[in-house]
C-alpha cells in the first residue's frame, strides 16, 4: 500500500509533475527577468508564466481545416508524457527516484521524442508555415544531436557508468566532470541550445520568417500543453547537465545538497540567459553548417580523448 | 545639368516642332511637347545625356485635357509637359528605357484612365480589386473606365501541407 | 524539387504595414516573388483637391508617421515658392533642426526593426531606448512625438530659447555615446555580419534603372543626397558629409544609416550653435496666384517630390506625391530572387520599407 502511495506521491508531486510544474514556471521567469534586464528592461512579474498558462488553458482551440484533429491533439500529450517520463531518472538534489544500469541512454531517446512530435506537428497542421518550420525543425535536430549526443557520453565513458545517479554520485568523490573535459560541457550547452529552440537556434519558431513555425495553428489547450513541454524540458536539461557535469548535488562542504545543486541549476540556467541576449539568430544553412564542420568535430575529438584517458 | 544643351539636343531631335520652354519654381525647366514626342526626347535624354533619373510622374485633369507631366532630375529639375485628349488617352511607355517608371505610369493609368502602350505589366497598382467607379483623379464622371483589373491569386489551403 | 508558394502579407510579423508578397519557393530558395501594395491607399491626394492650402498642411503630414515633418516642409516649401513669401531664417533653422531629429528618429527605428527581424532582439530594444531620446525632443518642442505640426505656411510655429538649446545639446551627447556603442556591437558582431552581408544587393546600374534614391542608392555607391545637391531650408549653410558605401548589400544599408544618424547629430549641433534671431513666420495669404511648382526635399528615406498646381482659389489644382519608398519597392521582385527564404525579412527590413508613404 505504501509502494503505491509512493510511486504516486513520486509521479505527481516529486519529483513528478508537480514539482517539474513548479520549476518550469520558475525557471522561465529567472529567464525572461534576467534578458529583459540585459536588454534594458523590466521584465515579468513572478506570476507571470502562470498567467500566460491559466490564460492559454482558456482560450479557444481551433485548427485549419486539413490538419488531422486527432493527431494534433494527441502530439503535445505524448511530448509532456516522455519530458515527464525521462525525468523520473534524473536525480534531483541527490534524490534518485529510479536508476539502473542503461538509463541515460533511455532518458537520451526519450528527450529526442518531443523533437519528432514537433516536425510532426508542423507536418500535419498543413499550413505553409507550420510545414517549413517542421522541415527546419527536422535540420536543426540533426546538426545539433548528433554533437550532442557524443558530449553527453563523456561523462559516462570516463566513469565506466551508464546510469546517471551513479555519475552523479561518483564526481562527489573523484572530480567535477565539467573539469576533466570543459570542452564536451561547453558542446553539452551549445547543444541544449539547439534542442530547447532558444535563440540564437530559435530558427524553426523563427517569428519574423514563418509566423510560429510548426505551432503556428496551434492555440488554446494544445498551445498551453507544448509551452509547458518546452519549459519542462528546458528543466529536465538543466538537472541532467548538472548530474553529468557538475556533480549532482556534491561539493564536499556540510551544506544541504538541495541548495547545492539548485546554485548549479541556477549557474545554467544563467549561461543560457545571456546566451539568448547575445547574438542574433542563425539562418538554418549556417547552423547546418555550423553543426557539421565545428561542433562535430570538436565532439567526436572530446570523445576520443576520454577514450584515450580512460583506457590508457 | 546643362539645360542649354538639353534644349539644343530637343531642338535637334524636334525640328518641325515648337517647344514651349518655360522656368519654374523651384529650380525647374518645364518644357511642352507633343504626346509623340515624349519617348523620343526620353531616349535623347537617357542614350545622348545620361539623364536617367526620372523622379515622378504626373497625371492631371485639367478640366479640357489630361496632362502628363515627367519630372526628370540631374542637380535641376527638367520637366516634360504633354497633352492628351480626355477620351481614351494613351502615350508611348517609357518602361524599356527607365525601368523604374513601371509604378510611376501603374499609377497614373489607374488613377485617371491613360493607356500606356507597351507597359509590361499594366496592372492596378493602389485600388482595391472590387474598385468599379471611375478613375478617382478624374475632374467629373468621364466615360473611360479604371485600369485593367487582374486582381492576385491567393493561396487556397491545403496547397502547402502536400 | 516541388513548389510551394509562401504568402507574405498583407498581415505578417516581418512587416510593420500591409503589403503582399506572394514567393514561390523551391526548398528554401525563392524562385519568383509578385508585390501587390495599396492596401493603406486613402486617397491624399484626392483629398488635398477638396481642402484648401493650409487644411492640407495637416493633411500631407498625415501621410507618413515616421516622415511626418519632411512632408509638411516640403509642402510648405512649394506653396511659399507659389506665393513668392520669403520665409525669415530662424524658421528655416527651426524647420531643418527638425528635419534632421526626424532622420535621426527615423533611422533608430529602421535599426531596431532590421535587428528584430533577423532576431537580434537585444539591438532592437537598445536602439528604440535610444531613440525615446529623441522623442522626447521632439515632444519638448512641439508638443507631438511623431505629427508635430511644426510647419505653417511661411514659417514655423514653434521657437526655443537658450535654456531648452543647451538641453538638446545634453542629450545629444548623450546620444551619441549611445550610437557609437551600437555602432561598434554591429561592427564587430559576427551573427549580425552573417545574416546582412550580400543580403539583398543591388548594383549601382541596378540604383540607376530603377531610379532608387536614399541611403538604399548611397549604400550602392550612388552619390546623390538633394541637401548637398538642392540645398532647401538652412542646409546651404551647413557643412555635413554625405555618406555612401561601395558593397549595396543589406550590411552596407545598415552602415549608410548608422554613420548618417551621426551626421545629422553633428548638423542638429550647428543649427542650435548658429541659431539667428528673428520672426518666425511671414504672413501668408489664403489664395494662391495660379502657378506650378516641383518641391524636392530629402526624406530619411530618400528624394521626395511634391508638384502642386494652384488655379488661383483657395484650393491647390493638383497635389502630387511621389514618396522614395517607390522606388526601393520596384527593387523588391530583383532583390528577392535567388535568396534564401530565412533572408526575406532582412531584404525587406534593409530597404526602409514605408508602405504608407508609397500608398498614400
Amino acid at each position: 500500500m505504501t509502494d503505491w502511495l509512493s510511486a504516486l506521491f513520486a509521479l505527481l508531486v516529486f519529483p513528478g509533475f508537480g514539482f517539474l510544474f513548479v520549476c518550469a514556471l520558475a525557471f522561465q521567469w529567472i529567464d525572461r527577468k534576467v534578458a529583459a534586464r540585459l536588454q534594458g528592461r523590466i521584465g515579468p512579474p513572478w506570476f507571470q508564466p502562470l498567467a500566460d498558462f491559466i490564460k492559454l488553458m482558456a482560450k479557444e482551440d481551433l485548427l485549419p481545416t486539413g490538419a488531422h484533429e486527432w493527431a494534433c491533439a494527441a502530439l503535445p500529450m505524448v511530448s509532456l508524457a516522455t519530458v515527464l517520463t525521462a525525468a523520473l531518472y534524473i536525480p534531483v538534489g541527490g534524490w534518485v527516484t529510479s536508476a539502473f544500469e542503461g538509463d541515460l541512454i533511455v532518458v537520451l531517446f526519450l528527450l529526442s521524442i518531443p523533437a519528432l512530435a514537433y516536425f510532426l506537428a508542423g507536418w500535419l497542421s498543413v499550413s505553409v508555415y507550420s510545414v517549413v518550420g517542421g522541415s527546419r525543425s527536422l535540420l536543426q535536430y540533426f546538426a545539433y544531436e548528433v554533437p550532442f549526443l557524443m558530449a553527453l557520453s563523456g561523462p559516462a565513458i570516463l566513469s565506466g557508468s551508464w546510469s546517471i545517479a551513479r555519475i552523479a554520485a561518483q564526481q562527489s568523490e573523484t572530480v567535477w566532470m565539467a573539469l576533466v573535459q570543459p570542452l564536451g560541457f561547453l558542446l553539452a550547452i551549445v547543444g541544449l541550445i539547439g534542442k530547447l529552440k532558444r535563440s540564437p537556434f530559435d530558427i524553426p519558431k523563427a517569428k519574423s520568417e514563418i509566423v510560429a513555425g510548426p505551432l503556428t495553428e496551434f492555440s488554446g489547450r494544445k498551445l498551453a500543453l507544448w509551452h509547458l513541454t518546452l519549459h519542462m524540458q528546458t528543466v529536465v536539461g538543466i538537472f541532467l547537465l548538472v548530474n553529468l557535469f557538475l556533480g549532482g548535488p556534491g561539493i564536499g562542504l556540510a551544506v544541504p545538497a538541495a541548495l547545492i545543486f539548485g546554485v548549479k541549476v541556477l549557474l545554467i540556467l544563467l549561461a543560457l540567459s545571456v546566451a539568448s541576449v547575445l547574438y542574433a539568430r542563425l539562418r538554418i544553412d549556417q547552423l547546418a553548417s555550423l553543426g557539421w564542420r565545428v561542433l562535430a568535430p570538436l565532439a567526436l575529438a572530446q570523445m576520443l580523448t576520454i577514450i584515450w584517458i580512460g583506457v590508457g | 545639368m546643362n539645360v542649354d544643351l538639353i534644349l539644343e539636343a530637343l531642338r535637334k531631335t524636334f525640328p518641325a516642332e515648337t517647344i514651349e520652354v518655360r522656368a519654374m519654381p523651384v529650380n525647374e525647366t518645364f518644357v511642352t511637347l507633343p504626346p509623340a514626342c515624349i519617348r523620343p526626347a526620353a531616349q535623347v535624354l537617357v542614350e545622348q545625356l545620361n539623364l536617367r533619373h526620372l523622379s515622378a510622374i504626373t497625371g492631371q485633369d485639367t478640366g479640357s485635357e489630361i496632362e502628363l507631366l515627367y519630372h526628370f532630375w540631374d542637380g535641376r529639375g527638367l520637366t516634360l509637359r504633354a497633352s492628351l485628349p480626355r477620351e481614351e488617352p494613351h502615350i508611348a511607355t517609357l518602361t524599356d528605357l527607365i525601368p523604374g517608371a513601371a509604378f510611376y505610369e501603374r499609377e497614373v493609368c489607374e488613377m485617371l484612365g491613360v493607356t500606356f502602350e507597351g507597359h509590361p505589366d499594366p496592372r492596378a497598382l493602389l485600388l482595391p480589386d472590387d474598385w468599379d467607379g471611375e478613375a478617382p483623379l478624374r475632374q467629373q464622371p468621364s466615360p473611360t473606365p479604371a485600369a485593367p483589373r487582374h486582381p492576385l491569386p491567393l493561396p487556397t489551403l491545403g496547397e502547402g501541407g502536400g | 524539387m516541388t513548389r510551394m508558394t509562401i504568402p507574405i502579407g498583407p498581415q505578417h510579423p516581418a512587416l510593420k504595414e500591409p503589403l503582399s508578397f506572394l514567393l514561390t519557393v523551391e526548398g528554401e530558395r525563392i524562385v519568383e516573388s509578385v508585390l501587390r501594395m495599396g492596401y493603406v491607399h486613402r486617397g491624399i491626394e484626392r483629398i488635398c483637391q477638396n481642402r484648401n492650402y493650409v487644411q492640407n498642411v495637416h493633411v500631407v503630414e498625415r501621410v507618413c508617421g515616421i516622415c511626418s515633418h519632411i512632408h509638411t516642409t516640403t509642402y510648405c516649401q512649394g506653396v511659399e515658392a507659389l506665393l513668392g513669401l520669403e520665409v525669415p531664417p530662424r524658421a528655416l533653422c527651426l524647420r531643418t533642426l527638425l528635419c534632421e531629429l526626424e532622420r535621426i528618429h527615423s533611422h533608430l527605428l529602421w535599426m531596431g526593426v532590421l535587428a528584430e527581424l533577423i532576431g537580434f532582439t537585444t539591438i532592437f530594444m537598445y536602439a528604440w531606448r535610444d531613440r525615446e531620446i529623441v522623442l522626447d525632443i521632439m515632444e519638448e518642442l512641439s508638443g507631438g512625438r511623431v505629427a508635430h505640426a511644426v510647419n505653417v505656411i511661411g514659417g514655423v510655429r514653434i521657437d526655443l530659447d537658450a535654456e531648452m538649446s543647451h538641453s538638446i545639446l545634453v542629450r545629444l551627447d548623450e546620444l551619441e555615446r549611445q550610437i557609437e556603442t551600437l555602432l561598434g556591437v554591429i561592427q564587430h558582431e559576427r551573427t549580425f555580419r552573417a545574416r546582412t552581408r550580400g543580403v539583398g544587393h543591388l548594383s549601382a546600374e541596378q540604383v540607376r534603372r530603377y531610379c532608387v534614391v536614399g541611403p538604399t542608392a548611397r549604400a550602392s555607391g550612388v552619390d546623390v543626397d538633394l541637401r548637398r545637391d538642392a540645398p532647401y531650408a538652412a542646409y546651404d549653410q551647413l557643412d555635413f558629409r554625405v555618406i555612401t558605401a561601395e558593397e549595396g548589400d543589406v550590411w552596407a544599408r545598415t552602415m549608410v544609416r548608422l554613420l548618417e544618424t551621426i551626421e545629422s547629430l553633428h548638423l542638429c549641433r550647428q543649427l542650435l550653435a548658429e541659431l539667428p534671431q528673428g520672426a518666425l513666420t511671414v504672413r501668408a495669404p489664403r489664395r494662391v496666384p495660379p502657378g506650378e511648382v516641383v518641391s524636392r526635399g530629402e526624406a530619411p528615406r530618400g528624394e521626395l517630390v511634391y508638384y502642386i498646381r494652384s488655379d488661383g482659389s483657395d484650393k491647390p489644382a493638383r497635389v502630387k506625391i511621389r514618396t522614395p519608398t517607390l522606388t526601393t519597392l520596384i527593387t523588391l521582385p530583383d532583390q528577392l530572387r535567388d535568396v534564401n527564404t530565412a533572408d526575406v525579412p532582412a531584404v525587406l527590413a534593409g530597404v526602409d520599407l514605408c508602405i504608407a508613404c508609397a500608398d498614400r
